[in-house]
């Protein structure tokens, strides 16, 4: 049975300065129908750019990405944007950008717009989809811009789950909490992802946070290292070069 | 002054690399007794696969034990068969307190990831492909431990349970350093690699 998003040896490079900087190389990863997989790196060491590649919002130099079948490089912007309003959704924090005034109730309601619901459909679905991740109906009418971390990451899963997605990639859900908002948030991501069935990628330089996922993969010297052993790890080049030169040195 | 000349002999149960071992298995017995392979299977359970205990140990610690009067063995029948009898340990008068006391001792720190160590102590720098596989495999081994000693974090409805969590994250938290530090020698390393100028490619005639 295929994954429902395979990442198959992606190449990714900056430029940086005179030259490019290679984050990663032919890195490939599986994430199969409703699993969650936990990606574990430091700062810089390309988790968000994987999860940008992984959602398509990102190309890769090379390799390629297919979710639900579907190779994202052929997918017109449209049809992406489309796609991560349905079966893909993509979680970043600094994506965190609510109108002016706008209620928490009115952001999610206004997410919804593109399904065909009326107002007040939206409006009860928003306040269904936010009561299912913690945020009470009064709460739902307080200002969008003034919530805090955690409950705007609750707010965008409530936002994601609302178009009842396959995959839901989340970059670092939180960043500076206390350890129980940080334990209390994941333990609500995982809950509602099983529930519905929900495949999740969640990247976090917080290893503790990741606990009772069932994939952990660990990126770093530009390859990537799973628990099941699926993610693809290829010699860097510096070390290819090594050993043809020494096996050109002993023929 | 008695008590202070045979301290000495006292620990000597917790000295060497299966001191914390015996230390569980006192501590097994102390909790119900049993035969070896009992004792032997319940450590596991309760050490987890990070611990890679062999039973046959179990057997030959507990015989240490029993030496020093620590514990003690006797020979029962098989319950509810008609087996051979076995050689059941159960707690001496001594138990409870040597359990104590390795409860209060602060052992010295076993080897961790020996063989890597001693690896990168005398590696040489045509060893780095091979050093880089090494820390590559580690760290997928960790990655897979850490996957199944996730504890539940959390309140805990009881004593045991909360200890055995406890025990959870105590080796979840030690495989995070394990990964992070395979993870930052392999960057390291790379690093290093990149910097080198690269050797040439066809021998020179």
């Amino acid at each position: 049975m295929s994954p429902l998003l395979r990442i198959g040896e992606v190449s990714k490079a900056y430029p940086d300065g005179g030259g490019f900087l290679s984050v990663f190389e032919r890195a490939s990863l599986d994430v199969r129908e409703a699993t969650h997989v936990g990606v574990y790196g430091k700062r810089r060491s390309g988790k968000s750019t994987l999860l940008r590649i992984a959602a398509g919002v990102e190309r890769p130099d090379s390799g390629s990405v297919i979710f639900d079948g579907i190779d994202l490089a052929t997918v017109s912007p449209r049809d992406l944007a489309r796609m991560l309003r349905s079966r893909l959704a993509y979680i970043a924090l600094g994506d965190w950008r609510p109108n002016p005034g706008e209620s928490v109730a009115q952001h999610l309601a206004l997410a919804l717009g593109g399904h065909g619901l009326t107002v007040c459909q939206a409006e009860r679905r928003a306040l269904r989809e936010l009561d299912a991740v913690g945020v009470s109906a009064a709460d739902a009418q307080s200002p969008a811009g003034s919530l805090s971390m955690v409950d705007r990451t609750r707010v965008m899963f409530a936002r994601a789950l609302a178009h009842d997605p396959r995959l839901i990639v989340i970059d670092d859900p939180v960043l500076t909490p206390s350890v129980s908002e940080r334990d209390t948030l994941y333990a609500l991501l995982r809950g509602l992802s099983r529930e519905r069935r929900v495949a999740l990628l969640v990247a976090s330089e917080d290893f503790a946070a990741l606990q009772g996922f069932d994939v952990f993969v660990s990126i770093s010297a530009r390859e990537l290292c799973s628990s099941e052993g699926n993610a693809t790890i290829v010699p860097f080049p510096a070390l290819s070069q090594l050993g043809s030169a020494r096996d050109a040195r002993s023929s | 002054m008695a008590g202070a000349r045979t301290k000495p002999q006292r620990r000597q149960w917790m000295r060497g690399g299966s001191a914390s071992m015996r230390g569980v298995l006192l501590g097994l017995v102390l909790e119900r007794p049993g035969h070896g392979g009992d004792l032997a299977n319940r450590m596991l359970m309760r050490l987890g696969d990070t611990w890679r205990v062999d039973t046959n140990d179990a057997y030959r610690l507990l015989e240490q034990l029993e030496r020093e009067g620590l514990i003690c063995s006797r020979v029962e029948p098989c319950k509810g068969s008609g087996r051979r009898p076995l050689i059941v340990y159960h707690p001496t008068a001594k138990t409870s307190q040597a359990l104590s006391l390795w409860m209060e001792t602060l052992l010295p720190r076993e080897p961790v990831r020996f063989g890597l160590h001693a690896k990168l102590a005398v590696a040489r720098a045509e060893d780095a492909p091979r050093l880089m596989v090494a820390l590559r495999d580690y760290e997928q081994k960790c990655l897979a431990l850490a996957k199944m000693v996730t504890p539940n974090g959390g309140a805990q409805p009881s004593w045991p349970a909360l200890f055995m969590d406890c025990t959870r994250e105590a080796v979840y938290t030690q495989l995070r350093a394990e990964i992070d530090w395979a993870a930052t020698a392999r960057q390291r390393i790379a690093e290093h690699s990149r910097r080198q100028p690269a050797p040439p490619l066809t021998p020179s005639r």
